[in-house]
């Protein structure tokens, strides 16, 4: 069998992610049987012949052979949802329909009975900016274009504390100026979305643990937290940073 | 290129450098993510397009201009020829070599001509576009993004207009700075590398400038911005920003930053704006003829980008996979394509379009797949990166590298193979690009502007300018070759105007606080 550089490798092993892994040692057979073909030297196939021996259908074998195994991937944006059902896993709570029972579901998240005021705890975030006021409305979650551009025509209804999972500044872009508040399960206070909260002066907390906020349910952030820094990321500071969440009212 | 030994060395030096940069940002900045963008997919195909065409490309621009030569041209302007854009420069590239390697499909020692060209190239504009603090980077720098002359400073000093929170121009411009910031994450596909800061520069009293650029946001070199951002009438926008009572103690480059304490709008008491590109003979003042002008422009600037950004959006939303990965994958790839444009050669067949070469790798793009190999290249932990267990890497002591160095084993063995060669016909799925360009001199065809671009000659440019260095101001600030080259950066300047090169920073703030005053 002809053998390639990285058959060879002293030090590295297969790679960590099993995607990855996978479609990588399918490489090395098409590359192995590509170079057979050609008959050529290394040093002569790579940039050359390569470059047309190995073809676009090729990698789409590759990408074949795992989904035919039955492997439905990870999807992030939600056009590769939408485009390739058969490919990715499910969307689930992208549409109105699906928000009448979704919720995020953090396993870390801290939660708690109401205490005294009526505040229950239902997760932590890091705090973006600290502001001298908690900040209260109505959870309303964002997890598609087909809601930003909805309340992109109708306006963003009044109170409204975006509950999302891309900590992008991309998808609630036309709109992200009418919220009055963020819960960001991703990402941290540096992610785009936590720059562009802070410009706008909207309250927020990133990588959000919560768990159990339904879409109506009144929620409260500690924007009144400190705010998390670098150092408080890298450890240096030994101090735990968050901003607690709280459900104070259920929804109708 | 001659690869000896000296030159593998200092190939693989730059490498490290590099790679060492790109692991810091990658580990404290935060994973990029979108839920309307395939990010990581987009990301990766940029690299496999920077790996087939930046040495062509590079050679093109160097046919037309040497590589310090635009980093001196590129330091008097807020264009892609940034600090960002030259990390991405080598980091793209490189990550992309990796990538390869780990899919068995390069060696270390192939393509080694067009890696040592390329470092070598960022070497070379680095060493000139940051000349005034003496680094190759920010992370070199002790995270700091000092670029300007004390004479660009001065200017930018002088003409800031005092503000504070709940003022009418403060409100404008932080309003603006809130869209175009937004806005400009949205022209590059979630990434940003369309905004930029740099600094900060010490104004005395507690008060420290940070520069921020706005690039390519009207109809400029991105399809999709024709038709939408007809109306922005600015292609490179530049908001001077003093801040008091915070320290900027990280100023990355990717023009992130971190303060002490944290900075807040209410920091901001001094705004500026201007505009400049390739046709301008530095930085131009944009409504600064008065506090009200500077108000009413920035609000109407405001309004502008915020209805181009919706336009954008909805365009956006209704676009393909396939077309959402090229325009990401071209905004990355394209991070510097501004020195094409700086040297006179700019064709958006270069730069615009998906080589053929890199075009097949699309079937493996999907999410997961793209999400783990992203990571794995950009932290080091894939295969390939993998040191002797003695090793322990600059951050987190782990036996990894981020790039795989050139092997010195070629110089004996002569195995490999020397370059990727020219560019190779490329395809988009987005529209074509609108032969329409937005310049400091009007809208114009590719041609023309290309035209006008190389007959320009900037008189901050000339060799007794351009070679008049800080360390020359420093002992000859008193001759009239320094008064001239200062008076070259003070002639749009509302308060410096021909005021010469004798003044120290106290002076320059004492003129400006008497100005204001008015």
């Amino acid at each position: 069998m002809t053998k390639l550089l990285v058959d060879t490798d002293k030090y590295g092993d297969e790679s960590p992610s099993p995607v990855v892994a996978a479609f990588h040692a399918t490489m090395h057979e098409i590359v192995r049987r590509r170079l057979e073909e050609s008959g050529a030297d290394w040093k002569d196939f790579v940039l050359s012949e390569a470059n047309t021996l190995i073809t676009k259908e090729d990698f789409e074998s590759v990408d074949k052979a795992l989904v035919d195994a039955g492997h439905r991937y990870d999807w992030s944006a939600g056009i590769s949802q939408k485009e390739r059902p058969d490919a990715y896993k499910p969307a689930e709570g992208t549409s109105d329909a699906d928000l009448e029972t979704f919720c995020f579901k953090h396993p870390e998240a801290p939660v708690a009975e109401p205490d005294g005021d009526g505040r229950e705890l239902r997760g932590v975030g890091d705090n973006v900016v600290r502001y001298n006021e908690n900040t209260t409305g109505t959870a309303r979650y964002i997890r598609s274009t087909d809601r930003v551009l909805k309340w992109l025509n109708e306006g963003v209804p009044e109170n409204t504390i975006a509950v999302i999972d891309d900590s992008g500044g991309t998808l609630t872009a036309p709109i992200l100026e009418q919220f009055k508040g963020v819960i960001c399960a991703g990402g941290t206070v540096r992610s785009h979305l936590g720059i562009l909260t802070r410009e706008y002066g909207i309250p927020c907390v990133m990588n959000a643990k919560v768990n159990g906020i339904m879409e109506g349910d009144t929620v409260t952030i500690e924007s009144t937290a400190r705010a998390k820094t670098a150092e408080d990321y890298q450890g240096q500071t030994k101090r735990e940073v968050t901003a607690n969440v709280w459900r104070t009212a259920r929804r109708d | 290129m001659k690869l000896d030994y000296a030159q593998l060395l200092e190939s693989n030096n730059l490498l490290q450098i590099n790679g060492d940069e790109t692991y810091w940002l990658c580990v404290t900045r935060t994973v990029q993510e979108s839920k309307l963008f395939p990010v990581p997919a987009y990301m990766l195909m940029s690299y496999l397009n920077a790996f087939y065409r930046y040495p062509a490309l590079l050679r093109k621009i160097e046919e037309h201009m040497s590589a310090e030569e635009v980093g001196d041209r590129a330091r008097h302007m807020g264009a892609k020829a940034n600090a960002i854009a030259m990390w991405g420069l080598p980091c793209f590239y490189l990550l992309g070599r990796e990538w390869m390697i780990n899919m068995g499909l390069l060696r270390p020692q192939d393509a080694a001509e067009d890696v040592a060209y390329i470092l070598d190239f960022w070497k070379r504009f680095e060493l000139s576009f940051r000349r005034n603090a003496g680094h190759m980077t920010a992370f070199e720098g002790g995270h700091r993004g000092q670029i300007h002359s004390e004479a660009q400073l001065q200017v930018f000093h002088a003409d800031l207009y005092d503000c504070k929170a709940g003022d009418p121009l403060h409100q404008a411009a932080q309003a603006f700075v809130a869209s175009a910031s937004q806005y400009a994450f949205l022209i590059a596909c979630e990434s940003r590398i369309s905004l930029h800061n740099h600094g900060p520069y010490n104004l005395g009293e507690d008060r420290q400038m940070i520069v921020r650029d706005f690039n390519d946001i009207a109809e400029y070199d991105f399809p999709w911005l024709d038709d939408v951002a007809e109306s922005v009438p600015y292609n490179n926008l530049t908001v001077t920003m003093a801040t008091q009572g915070v320290n900027f103690n990280i100023m990355d480059d990717w023009g992130s930053f971190e303060s002490d304490p944290e900075f807040k709008d209410e920091n901001i008491v001094g705004v500026g704006l201007y505009t400049s590109g390739p046709l301008t003979d530095g930085f131009e003042p944009v409504g600064m003829d008065s506090r009200e002008e500077l108000t009413q422009t920035f609000l109407d600037l405001n309004g502008k980008v915020k209805d181009a950004m919706s336009r954008l959006w909805q365009k956006m939303a209704g676009w393909s996979r396939d077309q959402m990965l090229d325009a990401g994958a071209l905004t990355y790839y394209a991070i510097f394509k501004d020195m094409a444009h700086i040297a006179g050669c700019y064709d958006p067949e270069d730069w615009i379009k998906i080589d053929q070469r890199a075009e097949r790798f699309r079937p493996l793009l999907n999410d997961e797949y793209s999400r783990d190999a992203l990571g794995e290249i950009c932290v080091g932990t894939g295969p390939s990166h993998q040191l002797n267990k003695y090793m322990m890497m600059m951050h987190n002591d782990a036996p990894t590298r981020i790039y795989s160095p050139i092997p010195y084993s070629i110089l004996v063995d002569g195995d490999y193979a020397p370059t990727v060669g020219g560019v190779e016909p490329g395809i988009t799925y987005l529209d074509e690009k609108k032969d329409a360009y937005r310049t400091t001199e009007g809208t114009l065809s590719i041609d023309e502007y290309n035209a006008r671009v190389r007959s320009f000659q900037p008189e901050l440019h000339k060799p007794e300018n351009r070679l008049f260095c800080e360390t020359t101001v420093k002992y000859c600030y008193d001759t009239p070759e320094a008064d001239a080259l200062y008076k070259l950066y003070q002639k749009h300047s509302r308060n410096l105007a021909d005021k010469g090169a004798g003044l120290q920073r106290d002076d320059v703030e004492a003129l400006r606080q008497k100005n204001n005053r008015g």
